[in-house]
């Protein structure tokens, strides 16, 4: 136990990340707000945090995915957005809901086929995909409107035994990609791709039998897929449809994943230090909330927030 | 694609084929939009973007990106119309905003090439650190009126050309001329082509990085200064799309992190071909869905375009 927890600490040795840091930041602010004002360690702080954070620890599972084979998904915010203006758009449930999936995973599919078939660059291939969906967003809702599911609303608003559901949400959600990236051949092949790829060596996992392209197109499609779940989540939350909900996520989600010690080179990074990562951001925006800052200023710090820890992390390769 | 006229073609980068075609379209469709007023005017308005576009194409070379000229933009767009320094004079603005860009592209380079940090997050964190900071100094209210002789200058016309044209063509020139005369333009191009190899042959490739930011920066700080000449009231959302723009007309030119087929010139053909696509836009009644798809398609196809070459080279 002693050792693991080292383990957060050292860049050298871990293939988790520093994932330390964001524990220590995230423990530091819990003590510091329950100490400072009254207000934070109510249940209903709590859960409210939970609810807030809920979006964007999903979507940034989501980015883990692709950044631990060395990718960058940057359409994350248009799938929110665009889930939302499917799921408000008239329909019976049982097709909307359905369909926010399966077109999410046609996206993440497309975005995978275009990399890793095409060979172009992530971040330009889902920086592309960001505009188009995007468009499309905007087509199927100019303005914020519509009306989501009852069942959706119900999903996220409701509790039951008097625990908010997005508690118990959340945590399948972390238990289902604990089970896929921990628990499954298709997670340690995205740890194995990603660690020939920041080690220089792009042929290392295809030369050990992974079939890496097809892994890749996977990892594209589950980051579509949780995207599309934080999308559901939100239009659960707002009740209504909205082309710009998703804005700035994908950044947010990068954000997370990369206080939570991923590394943006591919094959360092844990769920966990993921998860502590949203917290650090959620747990950040509703202290600053409390204490009357500026929302442009958040902003701010959060900026700097990630440019510090990023500075931390050392890594051999140079540029994107 | 066996035959060498073929191959030929096939290397060309895609902004002359958009270009063209975009011209195609609007000589059919409206043929009396070409006359050199008219175009001049259009032309005028994308001179900001093809000036970022001149330290993109710099940073993409040695395989680095940067995100951060919006927030530069921004910053110098506030500091000139907010009055902020009542007394400051013309040269004084240029000197500031040079300063400015300069250090962010300092930091920007430091943390790329000495840290190794992540050249997305290291840029897209200072953008989000100077527009937090601009939205947070203006309270999100637009700061206040450009100073008139900015716009008198950005007005100027040689014969029916526009000054901001002539001056971004010039440098254009200067660039091109450094990337092909100088010794920092073979280091560009060595870093570009394979990291290790260049570092191997005595190339300073830490510097050379940390100087593509640096010049990069300094860019960005020029086109703040024309992007502000060009509109007559500050704004806290100014030029914000700009740098991803930027990376689109790069590509689009040719240019892809390390691959530099497209020169200098490419990614400024890159740049008209946008100029020309808001025209055929405007002209064809498409709305802001419609350009953002367009704009998407565009940068994909320019992209498997190229991917598709690189493999078979």
């Amino acid at each position: 136990m002693i050792a693991w927890l080292r383990s957060g600490f050292s860049t050298r040795r871990s293939r988790q990340g520093l994932w330390g840091v964001p524990l220590v930041i995230a423990v530091a602010m819990v003590l510091a707000q329950s100490l400072g004002t009254g207000q934070f360690a109510t249940r209903e702080n709590l859960f409210n945090l939970v609810a807030q954070a809920m979006p964007l620890l999903i979507a940034a599972i989501g980015q883990l995915f692709v950044i631990l084979v060395g990718g960058l998904d940057l359409s994350v915010g248009s799938v929110i957005s665009f889930s939302t203006a499917i799921l408000s758009l008239d329909g019976p449930s049982v097709v909307l809901v359905p369909a926010v999936f399966v077109l999410a995973a046609l996206v993440g599919g497309i975005n995978g086929l275009v990399i890793t078939r095409m060979g172009v660059h992530p971040i330009i291939a889902t920086l592309a995909m960001q505009y188009i969906l995007l468009g499309i967003t905007r087509i199927l809702r100019p303005t914020s409107g519509g009306k989501v599911p009852d069942i959706v609303i119900a999903a996220v608003q409701g509790s039951v035994l008097g625990i908010p559901l997005p508690v118990i949400w959340g945590l399948a959600v972390i238990g289902l990609a604990a089970k896929v990236l921990y628990g499954s051949r298709f997670g340690l092949h995205l740890f194995g791709i990603g660690g020939g790829v920041a080690a220089g060596m792009e042929d290392a996992a295809r030369n050990h039998g992974i079939r890496v392209q097809r892994n890749v197109i996977l990892a594209y499609v589950a980051c579509s897929l949780f995207a599309a779940l934080a999308g559901v989540f939100l239009a659960g939350r707002i009740v209504s449809g909205d082309p710009n909900v998703g804005l700035l996520f994908e950044l947010d989600s990068i954000t997370a994943a990369a206080i939570g010690g991923t590394q943006l080179s591919g094959g360092v990074g844990s769920l966990h230090g993921t998860v502590l990562g949203a917290i650090v951001l959620a747990l950040l925006a509703n202290g600053m909330n409390l204490a009357n800052v500026s929302p442009f200023v958040q902003t701010a710090i959060k900026g700097g927030l990630l440019l510090a820890i990023v500075g931390l992390q050392s890594r051999k390769k140079m540029g994107l | 694609m066996t035959h060498p006229a073929l191959r030929r073609l096939a290397a060309v980068p895609p902004a002359y084929y958009v270009f063209v075609l975009l011209l195609l379209v609007l000589w059919i469709a409206r043929p009396n939009m070409l006359n050199p007023n008219v175009m001049g005017i259009f032309i005028r308005q994308v001179v900001p973007l093809g000036i970022l576009v001149l330290g993109q194409l710099l940073v993409m070379r040695v395989r680095s990106i940067d995100l951060s000229g919006g927030g530069v933009i921004l910053l110098i767009n506030y500091i000139i119309t907010s009055r902020s320094f009542p007394e400051a004079s013309g040269p004084a603005f240029v000197a500031m905003a040079l300063g400015i860009g300069g250090a962010v592209g300092l930091l920007n380079g430091y943390m790329v090439a000495r840290r190794r940090v992540s050249a997305v997050i290291v840029t897209l964190a200072v953008s989000i650190i100077l527009v937090g900071l601009v939205q947070f100094l203006s309270s999100g209210k637009p700061p206040g009126d450009v100073p008139k002789y900015m716009n008198q200058i950005f007005d100027l016309k040689w014969g029916p050309v526009p000054l901001p044209v002539l001056f971004w063509l010039g440098c254009t020139a200067c660039m091109w001329l450094m990337m092909q005369r100088s010794v920092y333009g073979r280091f560009v191009e060595a870093v570009g082509e394979s990291t290790e190899a260049a570092a191997f042959s005595g190339v300073p490739v830490e510097r050379t990085v940390i100087a593509a930011h640096v010049l990069a920066g300094l860019i960005a700080a020029v086109a703040a200064l024309v992007q502000t000449g060009s509109i007559a009231v500050g704004s806290v959302r100014v030029g914000l799309d700009l740098p991803i723009l930027a990376v689109a007309a790069t590509i689009l030119g040719g240019v892809v992190f390390g691959r530099g087929e497209g020169g200098v010139w490419g990614p400024f053909f890159g740049v008209l071909s946008f100029a020309l696509l808001f025209v055929v836009m405007t002209v064809f009644g498409i709305d802001d869905a419609g350009r953002l798809i367009a704009q998407g398609l565009i940068i994909l196809m320019a992209a498997i375009l190229y991917g598709a070459r690189a493999r078979r080279g």
